[in-house]
C-alpha cells in the first residue's frame, strides 16, 4: 500500500511531463506556420513580424496597409525586371511598404490556387498578378475586383492604351486591370546556320503549310530537329494550334472560334489539327521529357531549326554567348500571321476587401505609367502596352517587336495564355491538346474542343 | 480492447466497494438481516445518488482524455469528408460561396458518361492492382534472398529501402531523367548492350530503335512506365515488411521441413509463404493507399494533363476543382477517391477485427 502512492506521483509526473512536451511541441508548429518564411526573405521591405497578424484575421502575410503583391516572377530575368519595377515605385512612394509574395510555378499555375483560396477566404493581397481578359472571369463574375475605371484608368492613360487591349481590361464591362506587359506569341524563331545548310529561307515561307514544307527540308538536309517543341505540358501545342489555326485562316475566324462557334468551324478547325498532326513527326523524339527551354537550349546548340513560342524565348539567346540576333537567330511572324500581334499580357487587378486600398491604387497608378512599363519591360523582354514608351532601352529585337505591335491590324487574345477563354474552357483544352499529344487523333481532339465550348 | 479494459476496471471496482462497506455493514451488527433481505449491496448501488454515480462513472472519468482528440477526429477528419459530401451535391463552381439550398446528385451522374473520368479510372484500377501484386512479388523474393544470412545483409537492407524514403517529387524528376528517350540512362543502356551484341555476334539485323522508346510519351507505355519507377520505390518496404514476417518464423518449422525432404521451393510455397499472409495483407493496403495517392509523381512528371493514358483520380480530382474551378465536380471525384480507399481499408480493418488482433 506504500508503494502504490508514490508510483501513481511519479506517473503522474511523467505524464504531467508528457502533456507539457506536447503542448511546448504544439506552440512551436504554430508558431512556425505563421511566421512566413518569405516575409523574412524580403529585401529589406518587409518588417518581419507575421506572427502578429494571426489575430487581425485578413492581414495574412502582411500588415493592414502594406502592399502586398503575389506574382510568379521569379526566374532569373523575370524577377531582375520586377525588382527594377518595385525600385520604380519605391522611388515615387518612399512610406509605402511593400510585402513581396511570390508563387513561383511555370505561367502561373501555382498561383491560381494561391489566389483563389485567398479569394475564397476574403482575404485577398493588395494586388496580383494575372492575366487579362476572359482570365478574369470568375472574379468579376463574382464581383471581386474592384473597378478602377475613373481612380487608375484617367483620360492619358486610356489614351495611350490601344483599344484591343483596353477591352480586355474589362471582360465584364467595368475596367478592373492595368496590363503592364505584351509578350507576342505568334514567332517562329529559327537558328540561322541551321536554316542556310538546309537550304531554307524563312521569309519566303507563306503561310502554315509551307513551314511542313521547310520542317521536311530541314529534316533531309541537315541533322538538325527541324522544330524544338516540347510536348511535355499540353500549352505548347495548344498554342501551336492557335498559330496554325491562324495563320490558315486569319484574326476573323479565330476570334470566332473563341467565342465558342466550333461546329461552324469544323472543317477549319479539322484542318489545323491535321498539320498540327502532321508537324509531330518534325519534334525532338524527346519532346515528351523537356521543357520548352530546354528545346529552345538545343536551338540554341545548332542542334534544332524552328521553334514556335512567345518572345520570353529570345530572352534566352541574350543570356547565349556568342548567339547573337540577325547574325545566328532570327524570328518572322508565324506563316500566314503578318499583322497579327498574338498577345499574351500580364496585368494587376484591385481585388475587394482590400487591405491596403490607398497603396494599392497607387501601385496600379504606377504601373501603368510611362516610367514603369519603361523600367519593367526591357528587363523581362516584352513589350510595354502604352504606345508612347520610348524605344531607348529596348534592345534592337524588341524595338522591332515594338514596331509590328504599332503597326499590327489585329491583337488577338490567346487559349493558352488565358485571355481569350475563361479558365474552365482553357483546361479543358489543354486536357483536349495533352490527349492529341499522346495519340494525334484528330476526330476526338475535334470532339474536346467542340465539348470544351 | 476497451470493452474488457472496462469490464476489469468495473469488476476491481465492484470488490473495492465490497470492502469499504463490509465495516459499516459490520457496525450496525443487529439489522443486518433486514439488509441482506433488500438483496445486499447491488440494490444498495442503486440508491446512491446521482452525483457519486457520476463522479464514479467510468464513462466521465476518461472523458478528458478521449474527448477532445476524439472532437478533433471527428471534426477536422469526419466533418470535412462530410461537408466534402455536401459540396458535392451542390453544383458549386467559380468563386462565390456555395449554395447549400439545392442539392443534387448532378455531378455523380454526370461522372458516368465522362470520358476522361473514365479513362483516370480505369487508370487508377489498373494502377492500384499491378504496383501492389508487383511491388509485393518483388519484395518477397528481395526478402527471401536477404534472409539467407548473407553478408553485408544491413547494406543490402539499407540499399533496397532508401527509394522509400524518397520524396515523390525527387523520384518523380529522376525518373523524368532515366526515362529520356534521347539521353536517358534506359534508353542509353538498351542502344548500349545491343551495340555490344551487335559488335560480339554481328547480329547486325536488330537495331536498338526497335527497343528504346520513348517511355513517358507513348500512350502504350506512360501507366507500365510510371507503376516500375514506382514499384522501384516501394518494393524496398515491401521487402522489410516480409523480412519481419520470416524472421517470426521459427527456424524449427525450416529445419523439420528439410528433414521431411521438402525442397527449398516447396519449403517456401508450403510452409514459409502461407505464413505471410499478414505481413502481405498489411503490405498490400498500405500500398494501395499510396496508388490511390500517387498524385505527386504524376502531377511533377506531367503537370495537371497527363493525358488519358496516364490520368489518375487523384490528378482528375486537382485538375478539376484548381484548374476549372468546378468544386462540386471535384469533390464529386474525390468521394469517389474515398469510397475507393474505404473499400480497400475496410475489409482489412474488418478482418483484423474477427481475429482481435483491433
Amino acid at each position: 500500500m506504500t508503494e502504490t502512492p508514490s508510483r501513481d506521483t511519479v506517473d503522474r509526473v511523467t505524464r504531467r511531463r508528457y502533456i507539457a512536451g506536447a503542448g511546448a511541441v504544439a506552440t512551436v508548429a504554430v508558431a512556425g506556420c505563421s511566421d512566413d518564411p518569405e516575409v523574412g526573405e524580403d529585401d529589406g521591405a518587409g518588417d518581419d513580424d507575421g506572427a502578429g497578424d494571426d489575430g487581425t484575421g485578413n492581414g495574412g502575410d502582411a500588415d493592414e496597409g502594406d502592399l502586398e503583391i503575389v506574382h510568379w516572377w521569379t526566374a532569373g530575368g523575370e524577377e531582375e525586371a520586377y525588382n527594377a519595377l518595385l525600385d520604380g515605385f519605391r522611388e515615387q512612394h518612399p512610406d509605402v511598404e511593400i510585402v513581396d509574395n511570390p508563387a513561383p510555378g511555370g505561367a502561373g499555375s501555382a498561383i491560381d490556387t494561391v489566389i483563389q483560396n485567398r479569394v475564397l477566404d476574403q482575404n485577398p493581397p493588395s494586388t496580383f498578378q494575372i492575366w487579362p481578359g476572359q482570365a478574369l472571369t470568375p472574379y468579376t463574375d463574382e464581383g471581386l475586383l474592384e473597378d478602377i475605371g475613373d481612380s487608375v484608368w484617367d483620360d492619358e492613360m486610356r489614351e495611350a492604351y490601344l483599344d484591343d487591349i483596353v477591352e480586355l481590361s474589362r471582360p465584364g464591362g467595368d475596367l478592373v486591370a492595368v496590363p503592364i506587359n505584351i509578350h507576342r506569341l505568334n514567332n517562329l524563331f529559327y537558328n540561322v546556320d541551321v536554316l542556310e545548310s538546309a537550304d531554307v529561307d524563312a521569309t519566303d515561307i507563306d503561310d502554315p503549310q509551307g513551314l511542313m514544307d521547310a520542317l521536311q527540308a530541314v529534316d533531309e538536309n541537315t541533322d538538325a530537329v527541324p522544330m524544338a517543341h516540347q510536348t511535355q505540358a499540353p500549352w505548347s501545342t495548344l498554342q501551336l494550334f492557335e498559330a496554325v489555326f491562324l495563320g490558315q485562316q486569319g484574326t476573323d475566324d479565330y476570334l470566332s472560334l473563341v467565342d465558342g462557334d466550333v461546329e461552324g468551324l469544323e472543317d477549319e478547325v479539322r484542318e489545323a489539327l491535321e498539320l498540327l498532326a502532321e508537324y509531330a513527326d518534325y519534334y525532338p523524339e524527346d519532346a515528351g521529357s523537356i521543357s520548352w527551354d530546354q528545346g529552345n537550349d538545343r536551338l540554341i546548340e545548332g542542334e534544332a531549326a524552328f521553334l514556335h513560342q512567345g518572345d520570353w524565348a529570345a530572352g534566352q539567346y541574350e543570356g547565349a554567348d556568342g548567339f547573337e540576333f540577325g547574325e545566328d537567330w532570327e524570328m518572322v511572324p508565324f506563316p500566314g500571321t503578318d499583322g497579327v500581334y498574338h498577345s499574351v499580357i500580364d496585368s494587376f487587378v484591385f481585388p475587394t476587401n482590400n487591405p491596403s486600398p490607398e497603396a494599392t491604387e497607387q501601385f496600379l497608378n504606377y504601373a501603368g505609367t510611362v516610367d514603369a512599363q519603361e523600367r519593367f519591360n526591357p528587363i523581362k523582354g516584352s513589350i510595354p502596352p502604352r504606345t508612347d514608351v520610348p524605344n531607348d532601352e529596348f534592345g534592337p529585337f524588341l524595338t522591332r517587336q515594338i514596331e509590328d505591335f504599332d503597326n499590327s491590324n489585329t491583337q488577338p487574345p490567346t487559349i493558352a495564355h488565358g485571355t481569350a477563354v475563361a479558365p474552365a474552357v482553357q483546361s479543358e483544352l489543354e486536357e483536349a491538346f495533352a490527349n492529341f499529344n499522346d495519340n494525334r487523333n484528330v476526330d476526338t481532339a475535334y470532339e474536346a474542343i467542340r465539348d470544351a465550348f | 480492447m476497451f470493452d474488457r479494459i472496462r469490464r476489469s476496471l468495473a469488476h476491481r471496482r465492484r470488490t473495492d466497494d465490497g470492502a469499504s462497506d463490509g465495516p459499516d455493514e459490520r457496525g450496525e451488527d443487529g439489522q443486518s438481516d433486514g439488509l441482506r433481505a433488500d438483496g445486499g449491496t447491488v440494490t444498495e448501488s442503486d440508491s446512491v445518488p446521482l452525483a457519486t454515480r457520476l463522479r464514479r462513472s467510468q464513462f466521465l472519468e476518461s472523458l478528458p482524455f478521449w474527448g477532445p482528440p476524439g472532437l478533433l477526429v471527428l471534426l477536422f477528419v469526419y466533418g470535412a469528408i462530410g461537408w466534402n459530401f455536401v459540396i458535392s451535391l451542390t453544383g458549386w463552381e467559380g468563386l462565390g460561396q456555395p449554395d447549400y439550398t439545392e442539392l443534387s446528385a448532378e455531378a455523380y451522374t454526370t461522372l458516368l458518361t465522362d470520358a476522361s473520368f473514365i479513362a483516370a479510372f480505369r487508370n487508377t484500377i489498373v494502377l492500384l492492382l499491378v504496383f501492389t501484386v508487383l511491388s509485393l512479388i518483388v519484395g518477397l523474393v528481395l526478402a527471401i534472398l536477404v534472409d539467407r544470412k548473407i553478408r553485408f545483409e544491413n547494406t543490402f537492407r539499407t540499399i533496397y529501402l532508401l527509394p522509400m524514403s524518397l520524396s515523390f517529387v525527387v523520384t518523380a524528376i529522376f525518373w523524368s531523367w532515366m526515362y529520356n528517350p534521347r539521353i536517358g540512362l534506359i534508353n542509353e543502356s538498351i542502344r548500349g548492350v545491343v551495340g555490344v551484341l551487335d559488335g560480339v555476334v554481328f547480329w547486325t539485323t536488330v537495331e536498338a530503335g526497335f527497343l528504346t522508346q520513348a517511355w513517358l510519351d507513348d500512350p502504350r507505355f506512360k501507366l507500365a512506365a510510371i507503376i516500375f519507377a514506382l514499384m522501384w520505390q516501394f518494393s524496398g518496404y515491401c521487402m522489410v515488411v516480409y523480412l519481419a514476417g520470416l524472421r517470426a518464423i521459427p527456424t524449427s518449422q525450416y529445419e523439420a521441413a528439410r528433414i521431411d525432404g521438402a525442397s527449398a521451393v516447396r519449403l517456401y510455397r508450403r510452409v514459409i509463404i502461407p505464413q505471410l499472409r499478414a505481413s502481405t495483407m498489411s503490405a498490400a493496403v498500405v500500398l494501395m493507399v499510396f496508388a490511390l495517392k500517387a498524385f505527386d509523381f504524376l502531377f511533377v512528371l506531367f503537370g495537371v494533363n497527363p493525358g488519358s493514358s496516364a490520368d489518375i483520380l487523384a490528378v482528375m480530382m486537382y485538375r478539376v476543382a484548381f484548374d476549372r474551378l468546378q468544386w462540386a465536380y471535384g469533390s464529386a471525384v474525390a468521394m469517389v477517391l474515398f469510397a475507393m480507399a474505404l473499400s480497400v481499408i475496410g475489409p482489412y480493418l474488418y478482418l483484423q477485427y474477427r481475429r482481435g488482433e483491433l
